[in-house]
């Protein structure tokens, strides 16, 4: 049972916070200017590439110092990028079909990628090297300690999605906007200004999840594209435009992959885990013909 | 012959055959996206049913994968489309009611899954490392007539899909495929079945991606997971199809040999750029600067040119004015 | 509309200018996965390459002073891609030999539907896998990098000599760590050892956690891991060791990288960890001079296959010297000459004496940084390797297997 929870649960928690931090992002793109952001994952490798080049510059080793300085720091310049992304790139596609924006974003994939790989190289980096040292709790749990800082970071963050898009006027004009744009805007909410706040909210969270990947493994310049699918797979899970249902999205898919390969009739893995990758698609598949507006009831068009 | 000039022949040639290749492909996307308005992004998963299927029926025997029989190449290319066929039929039952976007991520989903399988399912595809030795027609053939040959089994199986879409076009079959691309409920209320329609755009579409497959399997004489990866088989052809005209299969051809040019002459053009500029050590940059350049290109192409170069043009309809 | 045709016109124009430009160099094809899965690797790789050209160039160039020039093309790993590179290469940019590609499905495709028609040399420093072998090639495909077949008997050795009796393996699910791994079974099942459990993983992921603790049943002293540093290796160690999983390791060249030691930390990895690789079995002298030059450049010289890129060139270049012209049937045949085990010893570096050598028509032997890159009938070179663990300064330290 320990073992379980160890190896299998807790590293599934801390793959789908990373994911569910990813995929709020991807839901409200999806939600407020309604199309699939393949550019995501780059946003996320470029705070990564940004957050590494102020550890050099500052010299700091401490995870704590790093999570809490140097993070909302990155979470700001990859904010001002992307803001800068859209100006130059969507903005004037706004008017256009979908499927001109979905090319457009893949167009940009690839664009901030090869600035990347130009800039900073294709060489591995890391973060925070070295082995974490690992926790004890009652003899039964174990886990490193930058765990508990990925975990507790990412469900702080959720909880300030949570607060602005409760509380906050463009928070309450966001889901307003999610929920039906032409609805919002005969009620005389700033399209625009939403549309800002979206690429800050998604920029700021891609940056924060990218930065707690690197902690957790490494940077390299194909990071963001990696998990880009599990997190599209999140934030379909949870239903599209729904923040709440991309966390909830990317924690189950996080904890279903790790699960997948858990002994549970036998001896061996349930699944090889060559094809681990393919639960989050096929839990995707699953809930759009079973469930389209997936989880939360999001919209399905 | 001088030899700069024959290898610029040969590049010629080789730029003709990709292009080609690239070209049915567009054509396949064009019936589903273009006339039948269906987001297939799992391009490279039907292509690489295609190539697998080829390579498989027409190699030798070879210890490290199943297969090797051998057969004439027509039929390993009707068995590609017809596998194709029946996996799209299954793929189209599940998510052809989804809406657009989510239909995308279903297929690159899908995609990603047969990806796993010829990764993993070793026994069959040799896994990661691939099936090697695939047979080309002509290839017994002197150089450099052989490449011509090949070139020309390309061109004339791209003719014949043209043919075959533009009659499709011009038929009342095209025509209550582009009524339900552009307005679903009154085709629906004109007692068309749309779902039947859609099943049969996908199903075709993806027949073609796959003959593209088989073909693609012939030239590169090999095939590996690699192969699938979806830059060169999912994304570009978007591009090729979008740049070119979407709903416009000659502009599906435009743009396929027009952007495979532009992305493999980019390569050649890059570092001269990098280095008419100052920039030493161009070398291994140079490959970044490509690819973001076409990036670049793509987007001002969005902005300035959404409808492609040749936009649709939609055949004249008996008794009345079509708009 | 506009746009393209005016692109189109200065690629023309940037074409043509450049063959006329370069009149006296003489072009090499440096063909790699410069983007890609393994772009990390291969950068390594062609300065590797780099530094071979730079080495040869200044002193005293090609044959009559010719300047070595490397053309990269971007196989991206992609056979797709890397026949168009290689084509390109051949055909545009009118090399007289290939070095590379760098992945063995890239290269499998590259071979067979461009040079070998062609008649092109093709040496490759890092394409492993056995099927290149069974080409029909009319002898123009070498490679520095030994086969797969080599690699994993070599680790099975090792893990069998350190007493291990049950070993589980992973492995990355690539062309490359897929094939030792295979062998690497197959040969340690010979000497009497078990395979308690042997998994495929997809690289790339963020976590290998569930994975590892499957593998620990069984009861294995040991792991044995195929992968790449950068697309799972390293996440695979930091995973075993953060959760107390593994904390033996055995593990294939496409691991060795200073990262791994940088990321991890000496003092977690010291005597726990070794791995193979690819080396020369005429002492260090070639690997040294190699490696002092590599270290000035500001790169790692034990980084995989950067000393087979180096190889590789400076063997193409040599053909090229030993064949009096820039004659690409000449090369091909030339290749063998440089490298079959007789005449004077040139070793890394030695260009000028290389050169003086074959201008007084003497036989000349290269011992190359990676191992001696003698060919046998298939093109191949048999593989001496040398096992690799953490050594007090923090760094690789290197030890011959024998």
């Amino acid at each position: 049972m320990a073992e379980f929870i160890n190896f299998y649960l807790i590293p599934g928690l801390v793959l789908g916070s990373i994911y569910a931090l990813g995929a709020i992002g991807i839901t409200m793109t999806f939600g407020i200017l309604r199309f699939a952001n393949f550019a995501h994952g780059e946003t996320m490798t470029l705070g990564v590439y940004i957050a590494w080049s102020l550890v050099q510059l500052t010299g700091f080793k401490s995870m704590v110092a790093i999570l809490l300085v140097l993070m909302p720091v990155s979470m700001m310049l990859t904010i001002m990028v992307v803001l800068l992304i859209d100006k130059a790139f969507y903005r004037p596609l706004r008017a256009s079909p979908v499927i001109i924006l979905v090319i457009a974003s893949f167009g940009l994939m690839l664009m901030i990628r090869s600035v990347t790989q130009f800039s900073w190289g294709v060489q591995l980096k890391t973060i925070l090297p070295g082995i974490q040292p690992r926790m004890h709790l009652f003899d039964f749990f174990s886990f490193p300690l930058k765990h508990v800082f990925i975990v507790g970071g990412a469900l702080l963050l959720m909880y300030a999605v949570h607060y602005v898009l409760t509380y906050t006027k463009i928070g309450k004009a966001m889901r307003a906007t999610s929920d039906s744009p032409e609805l919002a805007r005969l009620t005389g909410i700033n399209t625009e200004k939403v549309v800002m706040a979206t690429w800050v909210m998604g920029a700021g969270l891609a940056c924060a999840a990218g930065v707690f990947l690197a902690v957790d493994t490494q940077v390299d310049t194909m990071m963001g594209f990696k998990i880009l699918l599990p997190m599209f797979a999140a934030a379909i899970l949870g239903g599209v435009g729904k923040p709440y249902g991309a966390m909830a999205g990317g924690l189950v898919i996080g904890v279903a992959e790790e699960l997948s390969s858990y002994p549970w009739l036998g001896d061996g893995p349930l699944l090889e885990p060559g094809y681990k990758q393919g639960i989050a698609f096929a839990i995707m598949i699953a809930i759009l013909v079973w469930r389209p507006t997936g989880l939360f009831k999001g919209k399905s068009f | 012959m001088d030899p700069v000039l024959y290898g610029y022949m040969l590049y010629g040639v080789s730029l003709l055959t990709v292009g080609g290749m690239y070209a049915i492909l567009a054509l396949g996307l064009n019936v589903q996206w273009g006339f039948t308005g269906l987001f297939n992004a799992g391009i490279a998963g039907f292509f690489g049913i295609g190539a697998y299927t080829a390579a498989i029926l027409t190699t030798n025997p070879h210890t490290s994968h199943i297969g090797g029989f051998q057969m004439p190449y027509v039929v390993a290319a009707i068995a590609a489309m017809l596998v194709a066929g029946v996996i799209a039929f299954l793929v189209g039952k599940v998510c052809l009611k989804l809406r657009s976007d989510y239909l995308a991520i279903a297929t690159i989903g899908l995609a990603e899954i047969f990806r796993l399988i010829v990764n993993n399912e070793t026994w069959a595809t040799n896994g990661p490392r691939g099936i090697s030795q695939i047979p080309r027609p002509f290839e017994g053939l002197p150089e450099p007539i052989n490449q011509f040959a090949f070139l020309g089994v390309v061109l004339v199986t791209l003719a014949g899909v043209y043919w075959l879409m533009e009659i499709a076009r011009k038929s009342p079959w095209g025509r209550v495929m582009t009524a339900i691309r552009d307005n679903e409920t009154s085709a629906k209320a004109a007692g068309k079945n749309v779902e039947t329609f859609r099943m049969e755009g996908f199903v075709i579409g993806c027949m073609i991606m796959a003959l593209a497959g088989a073909l693609m399997a012939h030239y590169l004489k090999f095939v590996n997971p690699q192969t699938t990866d979806p830059l060169l088989a999912t994304f570009i052809v978007f591009v090729m199809l979008v740049i070119g005209g979407s709903a416009n299969n000659k502009g599906a051809i435009l743009g396929a040999f027009l952007v495979w040019t532009l992305w493999s002459a980019s390569e050649i053009v890059a570092p001269r750029l990098l280095e008419a500029i100052g920039m030493t050590d161009a070398g291994i940059r140079s490959a970044y600067v490509r690819i973001f350049l076409i990036g670049l290109l793509l987007q001002i192409f969005l902005q300035k040119n959404p409808q492609g170069l040749l936009p649709e043009t939609r055949p004249s309809s008996p008794g009345k004015n079509s708009s | 509309m506009k746009l393209v045709k005016q692109l189109a016109v200065t690629a023309c124009a940037a074409a043509m200018f450049a063959t006329a430009a370069h009149a006296d160099s003489i072009k090499v094809g440096s063909a790699g996965g410069v983007t890609g899965p393994i772009a990390e690797l291969v950068a390594t790789i062609v300065k590797g390459r780099d530094l071979a050209r730079d080495q040869i160039n200044a002193e005293g160039g090609l044959l009559k002073g010719d300047t070595l020039e490397m053309v990269i093309g971007d196989s991206a790993c992609d056979p797709k891609a890397a026949v168009d590179a290689v084509g390109k290469l051949v055909n545009v940019e009118q090399v007289v030999g290939i070095v590379g590609p760098s992945c063995s499905g890239a290269t499998n495709a590259s071979v067979q539907a461009v040079t070998i028609p062609a008649g092109v040399a093709v040496l490759s420093d890092s394409a492993t896998a056995p099927s290149v072998t069974e080409l029909k090639d009319n002898d123009t495909v070498f490679r520095v990098a030994p086969s797969d077949a080599y690699q994993g008997l070599a680790i099975a050795t090792l893990v069998n000599k350190a007493g291990i009796k049950k070993v589980a393996m992973t492995y990355s699910n690539d062309d490359y760590n897929a094939g030792i791994a295979k062998v690497f079974e197959e040969e340690f099942k010979k000497m009497g050892g078990e395979v308690t459990a042997n998994q495929a993983h997809e690289p790339n992921k963020a976590s290998y956690r569930s994975e590892l603790q499957t593998l620990t049943q069984g009861g294995p002293e040991a792991i044995a891991i195929f992968a790449y540093y950068g697309s799972s290796g390293i996440t695979i160690i930091k995973n075993s060791l953060e959760n107390g999983l593994f904390g033996k390791f055995f593990a294939a060249d496409g691991m060795f990288d200073q990262s791994v030691i940088d990321q991890i930390g000496a003092d977690n990895l010291k005597g726990n960890i070794s791995i193979t690789q690819a080396s020369s079995d005429t002492g260090d002298a070639s690997y040294q001079a190699f490696a002092g030059a590599f270290k000035a450049t500001g790169a790692d010289p034990a980084a995989p296959y950067a000393a087979h890129g180096y190889d590789a060139t400076f063997m193409m270049a040599l053909a090229i010297e030993k064949a009096g012209a820039a004659d690409r049937a000449k090369i091909k045949d030339a290749l063998r000459a440089i490298s079959d085990g007789k005449g004077e010893v040139v070793r890394p570096g030695e260009w000028a004496k290389a050169k003086k050598l074959i201008a007084d028509g003497k036989d000349i032997n290269y011992e190359g940084a990676s191992g001696s890159a003698d060919f046998d009938a298939n093109g191949d070179v048999s593989g001496v390797f040398a096992v690799n663990v953490v050594g007090d300064d923090g760094k690789w330290a290197k030890e011959l297997l024998k």
